[in-house]
């Protein structure tokens, strides 16, 4: 039994080890001196297409800077990202500059492994100065403590709408105008919902995450967290209202959860062959639509509110960063100045790009080609919305256990009210 | 002690004793020299890291702030909630069924495929599951097991009722797990028994054939007997990866399936420490995981010495 | 020989129910994947409009092109690949070796030693894989083969017991035989045990050629660089978070990411079948 012992020493001696290897790794990957020449690395998620995008930007950003080699690592599915990137942090490694989605941004911000972006958006040659972003989108990013993330673009979750299932459902009203004239009421929509499942067509398609229930409840008229942060929608009955119309409307088919369909014949198909009345989602939509072959067929409105005038409601963002250890902090600065300038997001978003600027003067991008009609929608809901809130997005997956509690909901397996007192308890639990 | 031994296992050992100690000197040495390669890797690359996952077991760690010890806290807390609790029993219905069915139509497709002419056809149509990429299985199975899909099609058919919400109804979705398993694991426990059965020495099947046994004895008295260390092994191996089921939940459920009813154990680990940031729990996770596993494995390590059987 | 055509006469009505079984499990097995090359040559629009249709009209071969254009397949082919035979390679003489100490060599802790090795196979990845992540970063190994490659080699004990077994079941006066002739262990392990153990040596390289050719998550979290992806990695960035799922390239792609493996296989199991032959005349 000798060799027992043995072993177990050794096993010990190597847990002290890696404890020591813990400790001591602490310094960021790449190097190179700022000035003469640098070489940065950046990360984010995103499909081939988007991946072509960003190389064209890091061209451009050689052009511009020639001392300066960015070099882009990309990862597929967001979720994947994310683990990656967390591994990468915990041993020293991650890339200098980086994307963060908005569910994760506060954790990231709180756990002070960012740097303070102020001098990049301050100062007379600044690419882009912090007056030029979309106040609604700085979210967790910024707090009393420092400027830590920025939105490198957005997208407000409209209602995409098919006119030719509309049409089919005997609707002849345009929900986009209704819109204009101030008149896009939840009772006209919840009209036209029932009326397109009576078709056994498809309401309203949402994606099952923190704008869809907090917008909902936002164009009630209600409250789900107050200045202070505190979890107030269970105390306001105009919420509370809200969330069991939301149930109800999931419960009597004349609402989709889009995730709980399956991939390859889910939300996107339905949509494109006019099975469909209403898809909620964001610019990407573009991409969707036009993979029906008839893309003139859809369009965009607003949420509707009570009083039918336009309201806030979700807009998603994503964060650029920069890693606390970078060795090149210099060059990384540029890079990011350069990103989310108005010609970066420009040469990013242009010619059917899949999100809305995050700063002034870009806006062109969404307008040009006028696609689809009422393109200008997306620009006005982004000024008027709301990012996840800082709660929610300070404790990682807290925004998905809230969605889980609330499919249950949708699915009709929960009440609605036992469905605020399980979300209640994940927010107390969080703080 | 040596030499007691020597004589003890090897009663016609040729006269010169003195070269059979020797041997058996430098074999203590061979023995290690031959087990370094993977015991160096084992200690670098699992036992190592496992480690770091042992002390981290007691500590809250997000990966990103200073870590804070917390004894068995993490212990306690995983232990009183429910939904890993809910992760145990399906990683406990999971192996109870996976295993036994899958390894009872690989013995039986693989003794049905040992003599038969045509069997590289057979052997591709078992194996082209097992090669094809997880992200294409979950995209066809997904399509499959829907409500209206191809499998409930031909279940109305055969059944006259309409067949179930694989995915959507949590009673069903361990169900539609095991079925994606055994599906796509089945090819590898093939050749894996079929290497066994085809190394079987001819000679002594010839023997047995020449004593009058037939077909279904030669099976039960000498091939399957002769194949039982590496049923015993592949016993072994699948109720250790069944009881680390995730990727087969990951790619069909995205979320552990309505209700958590196809959460695992490793799905839990996974959720804990890259959702949710929290590797303290997350090994907390794993070494209940563990001791779980271990035991098991001791079960079958022990009725191991009554159903198989070693040469010599 | 007489005898055994009589018995092949008897059992000739049941062989062909056999065959008939054998055929219909077959198809079970192999219909998901036979939609899978279907959906490959459909167009978009067919799958949107019927996404549960069987076959393709009209048949549709600029997925495969679309695929083939969308992702630089020949460099993860080639990295795939050479990863993929350096691990079999590695990993069939690291087991070899290991297997037949624990199988045959009587050595101080060779019980404990090996039931470790069986524990080591039931600690779950994802608890290992960042305590993994900064050895491979210390080792300068991150974004790099190595990280793929030694580790494989160096730690398989599901290859390690697999070999053990088959060795267990091969008669020990094979061995003895040689030992009087004067080979040492050595020689006795290449020339001797592992060239009757060829079907499990096949079998395993199978197992593990399997293995490091869908291995996704370790690369995902260790690759940075696209000239560095290997086929599955490849094959995740047909899915995107954002935007139409283009379903039927998808298909394409994982179609040709099986190629490979494919003429692998038809290759391998000739071996398996080659070496059952050998075996079965030497293991007299």
């Amino acid at each position: 039994m000798n060799s027992n012992t043995f072993s177990r020493r050794n096993f010990f001696a190597g847990a002290l080890g890696v404890g020591a290897l813990l400790a001591t790794t602490a310094c960021g990957q790449s190097g190179g001196a700022a000035g003469s020449s640098a070489k940065i690395t950046w990360s984010t998620w995103g499909t081939p297409e988007e991946g072509q995008r960003f190389k064209k930007f890091n061209a451009q950003f050689k052009t511009d800077h020639p001392t300066i080699t960015a070099t882009l690592q990309m990862v597929p599915s967001y979720s994947d990202y994310h683990s990656k990137l967390l591994t990468q942090l915990t041993s020293g490694t991650a890339p200098d500059v980086f994307y963060v989605g908005d569910d994760y941004i506060g954790k990231f911000v709180s756990s002070g492994v960012l740097m303070d972006l102020t001098p990049v958006v301050d100062g007379a040659d600044a690419k882009v100065k912090l007056a030029d972003f979309n106040p609604a989108l700085f979210g967790a990013g910024k707090t009393d403590k420092g400027l830590f993330a920025l939105p490198n673009d957005c997208n407000p979750d409209v209602f995409w709408f098919d006119k030719k299932a509309l049409a089919a459902a005997g609707i002849t009203e345009n929900p986009a105008d209704l819109a204009a004239a101030g008149i896009w009421t939840i009772e006209t929509f919840l009209g036209m919902c029932a009326k397109l499942a009576a078709k056994g067509l498809h309401g309203a398609m949402f994606w099952n995450y923190w704008s869809t229930h907090w917008s909902w409840v936002a164009a009630n008229g209600g409250q789900v967290f107050d200045a202070a942060g505190k979890f107030v929608l269970p105390e306001d009955p105009k919420s509370v209202a809200a969330i069991k119309s939301l149930a109800d409307g999931f419960t009597s088919k004349s609402f989709t959860v889009a995730d709980t369909l399956p991939d390859g014949s889910g939300a996107d198909s339905l949509f494109v062959s006019h099975k469909a009345g209403f898809y909620v989602q964001g610019r990407y939509g573009i991409a969707t639509a036009q993979q029906s072959g008839s893309k003139d067929d859809y369009d965009i409105a607003p949420w509707p509110t009570v009083s039918g005038k336009p309201g806030s409601s979700g807009v998603a963002a994503s964060y650029l960063v920069i890693n606390a250890k970078t060795k090149a902090a210099d060059a990384a600065k540029t890079f990011v100045g350069d990103f989310l300038s108005a010609k970066g997001q420009t040469l990013r978003l242009a010619d059917g790009g899949n999100a809305v600027p995050s700063v002034k003067g870009a806006d062109s991008v969404v307008l040009d080609g006028n696609y689809p009609a009422h393109a200008k929608s997306f620009l006005d809901m982004t000024s008027a919305g709301f990012e996840d809130f800082a709660v929610e997005a300070k404790v990682p997956g807290l925004s998905s256990d809230v969605s889980t509690a609330m499919l249950g909901m949708y699915q009709g397996k929960t009440s609605p009210a036992d469905t605020i007192t399980a979300v209640s308890k994940l927010m107390q639990k969080a703080v | 002690m040596t030499a007691v031994l020597a004589k003890t296992r090897t009663p016609d050992a040729p006269p010169v004793e003195r070269g059979e100690a020797s041997w058996r000197k430098r074999d203590r040495w061979w023995g290690l020299v031959f087990v370094s390669p993977q015991l160096i890797g084992m200690c670098g690359f699992v036992l190592l890291p496992f480690a770091v996952g042992l002390v981290l077991a007691f500590a809250q760690w997000d990966g990103l702030t200073q870590l804070t010890w917390v004894g068995f806290a993490n212990f306690q807390a995983e232990l009183a909630d429910p939904v890993f609790l809910r992760s145990i029993i399906n990683t406990l219905v999971l192996a109870l069924i996976t295993v036994p069915v899958g390894l009872a139509l690989s013995l039986l497709i693989a003794v049905a495929l040992d003599k038969l002419r045509g069997r590289t056809g057979y052997l591709l149509l078992y194996f082209a599951p097992v090669m094809t990429s997880s992200i294409a299985i979950s995209l066809v199975w997904q399509q499959i097991l829907r409500a209206d899909g191809p499998l409930n099609q031909a279940f109305s058919k055969v059944f006259g009722i309409p067949g179930p919400d694989w995915l959507g109804d949590p009673h069903f979705v361990l169900a539609a797990v095991s079925i994606v398993t055994i599906w796509s694991s089945l090819g590898l426990n093939v050749i894996i028994f079929l290497a066994g059965l085809q190394g079987i020495n001819p000679h002594v099947l010839e023997a047995a054939r020449v004593d009058g046994a037939g077909a279904f004895r030669t099976m039960m008295a000498i091939r399957l007997p002769l194949l039982s260390p590496v049923v015993f092994f592949s016993t072994v191996v699948a109720v250790i990866s069944s009881f680390q089921t995730f990727d087969v939940v990951f790619v069909l459920t995205k979320n552990g399936g309505p209700d958590n009813s196809a959460r695992t154990i490793v799905y839990q680990i996974y959720d804990e420490g890259f959702r949710h940031f929290q590797f303290g729990m997350a090994s907390a996770a794993s070494i209940i995981l563990l001791v779980l596993t271990l035991v098991v494995t001791a079960v079958q390590l022990g009725l191991q010495r009554r159903f198989v059987h070693y040469e010599s | 020989m007489g005898r055994r055509n009589r018995t092949e006469g008897s059992i000739k009505l049941s062989g062909l129910a056999l065959h008939l079984l054998l055929a219909v499990g077959g198809f079970l097995m192999v219909a998901p994947f036979l939609w899978m090359m279907l959906t490959s040559f459909k167009s978009l629009p067919q799958i949107l409009s019927n996404p549960l249709g069987l076959l393709p009209n009209p048949w549709n071969f600029s997925n495969y092109a679309d695929a083939w254009n969308a992702a630089p397949f020949g460099l993860a082919y080639w990295n795939s690949i050479y990863i993929c035979v350096l691990t079999v390679a590695g990993t069939i003489v690291t087991a070899s070796m290991a297997a037949y100490a624990f199988a045959r060599i009587e050595f101080k802790g060779s019980k404990f030693l090996f039931v470790l090795f069986l524990a080591t196979q039931m600690v779950p990845q994802q608890v290992t894989i960042v305590p993994l992540y900064m050895i491979f970063s210390k080792l300068g190994w991150v974004d790099t083969h190595l990280a793929l490659i030694i580790p494989a080699v160096l730690c398989n004990p599901f290859a390690v017991f697999l070999v053990r077994q088959f060795i267990r079941s091969l008669p020990v006066e094979l061995e003895e035989a040689a030992r009087l002739d004067g080979a040492g262990r050595w020689r006795i392990l290449f020339s001797i045990v592992m060239p009757n153990i060829k079907p499990g040596l096949a079998a395993l390289s199978i197992v593990v050629a399997l293995g490091a050719w869908n291995n996704f998550f370790l690369p995902l979290i260790v690759l940075n660089s696209e000239n560095q992806f290997t086929v599955p990695l490849l094959l995740s960035q047909f899915t995107g978070q954002y935007g139409g799922i283009n379903y039927s390239v998808i298909m394409a792609a994982s179609a040709i990411s099986i190629v490979p493996m494919l003429i692998a296989f038809l290759i391998g199991n000739r071996r398996i079948l080659n070496s059952m032959a050998m075996s079965g005349m030497g293991g007299s």
